[in-house]
């Protein structure tokens, strides 16, 4: 939240933004705190079609829990600092996170688009703007701060993906915690990496590595994130298709809400998954260590130590 | 009765003389079977002598001679077949040994998911958990 202040105080081109800026950062600061369980839509347009999903939300003091209502089977609690994976089985990760500094060039310059009625209620509604062009639109709920509908939309200014919330309960929900018994250690926060600290706008904000060695960066540019993942055996993703960008070959799979990107380099399995529009992740993968084959030796190597 | 199969080869090739010549020839008139055998072997050697001679190309000879291997070359041998006894061993091991567990869509969504809430301000608005691929 303080990040998100700092970025767009810092570049206020145009008179009123800034008092934007403030309205915009108070009402989520006024969300992270709020109490309240709701049903999210989210719904993408992406090259490969639609991509659907119904999300539960549930929060209380700060403490976010999700679950998706079509799988079930994976709850994710976040809060105070730190995050939690939880299956039937048990605790699947979970992690602490030590937030860096405000970034010094913040990106979004912050529109207000005026008041609005969402879901029988008052909402007010803001246009983010990256670099002169519009990339996504916020409601937010006037009485409780939470963002109600965000759609991100592509260079071209078409709707991309929209998160929308179809109920809102107001009530303080009961959140049921699942059995914290690990299967396995949770990943460590990790200093050093080859990994670039900044790529098309994003920052690397922090970085963990798990006990089987996968490494999970991640990045964000105040608004959009993405993680990348380097893998000592390959991410399996069989329902991903081939495309073919100027940086090279990939596979790729459309999610609600997220596109995954897999590669191979010669030393190990890559990924990027983010909330990115495409145009944004061509540009950061770009910058990323470029798809190359290992050759049959190194597979080799790896599936023997890894 | 015994056909003199062998005393008919000797025969053609004129190495028969004396009393063996005459038991020969005595069995001959006496045994249909072995005198149909005598005209066939008369008949394949004819036969065989009227083929034309062809001459061997040049360099042919000289190319075909005989090379003398050094013992030496046994310890060649050893050494790459145990070279290759280690290869075969390290394809099977690598065959055979499990690779590492593969990273899943799901599990790679959920880390992200997870991460995602923790930014400011923006977590119910960005935060995709399931593992929804084509669904």
């Amino acid at each position: 939240m303080r990040r998100l202040v700092s970025l767009v105080a810092v570049l206020v081109v145009v008179p009123g933004t800034a008092a934007f800026a403030a309205e915009l950062d108070e009402l989520l600061e006024q969300g992270q705190e709020a109490s309240y369980s709701a049903e999210q839509v989210i719904s993408c347009a992406t090259p490969d079609g639609m991509r659907d999903a119904l999300v539960r939300i549930e929060q209380v003091g700060g403490e976010l829990q999700l679950t998706s209502s079509v799988s079930g089977d994976v709850e994710v609690t976040a809060g105070a600092g730190g995050w939690t994976i939880t299956s039937d089985e048990g605790l699947l990760a979970q992690a602490t996170v030590e937030r860096g500094d405000p970034a010094d060039d913040e990106l979004y310059v912050v529109e207000e688009e005026g008041a609005v009625e969402y879901l029988g209620r008052v909402a007010m509604a803001y246009l983010l703007v990256r670099d002169g062009e519009p990339r996504a639109e916020l409601t937010i709920d006037d009485e409780t701060g939470v963002v109600v509908e965000a759609v991100t939309l592509t260079l071209d200014t078409e709707v991309y993906c929209e998160r929308r919330f179809v109920s809102l309960d107001t009530e303080t929900p009961e959140i049921d915690k699942k059995s914290g018994d690990g299967v396995g250690d949770p990943p460590t926060p990790v200093e050093t990496s080859s990994l670039p600290e900044s790529v098309s706008g994003f920052e690397l904000l922090d970085q963990y590595e798990d006990e089987s060695g996968v490494r999970f960066a991640y990045y964000s540019d105040g608004f959009f994130s993405f993680a990348l993942f380097e893998t000592p055996s390959a991410v399996a993703v069989p329902e991903a298709t081939p495309v073919e960008l100027e940086s090279g070959d990939y596979l790729r799979v459309f999610t609600a809400g997220q596109v995954t990107y897999v590669w191979e380099t010669r030393d190990s399995g890559m990924a990027l998954v983010g909330d990115l529009p495409p145009d944004l992740h061509q540009a950061v993968l770009a910058e990323m260590p470029r798809p190359e084959d290992p050759g049959l030796f190194r597979r080799w190597w790896r599936a023997l130590f890894g | 009765m015994i056909h003199p199969t062998e005393q008919i080869s000797a025969y053609l090739d004129g190495e028969l003389h004396g009393s063996e010549l005459g038991q020969l020839m005595d069995h001959l008139s006496r045994c249909g079977k072995c005198s149909v055998e005598l005209e066939q072997m008369q008949f394949v050697r004819s036969a065989v002598r009227s083929l034309p001679v062809l001459e061997l190309p040049e360099g042919l000879i000289s190319q075909a001679d005989p090379v003398v291997v050094p013992l030496r070359r046994h310890k060649a041998m050893w050494a790459g077949v145990a070279a290759a006894v280690v290869v075969a061993a390290v394809a099977l091991a690598a065959i055979v040994t499990p690779p590492p567990d593969e990273v899943s869509l799901q599990q790679l969504n959920s880390l992200i998911g997870a991460r995602s809430t923790l930014d400011p301000a923006f977590g119910p608005a960005k935060v995709s958990i399931s593992p929804l691929v084509g669904e």
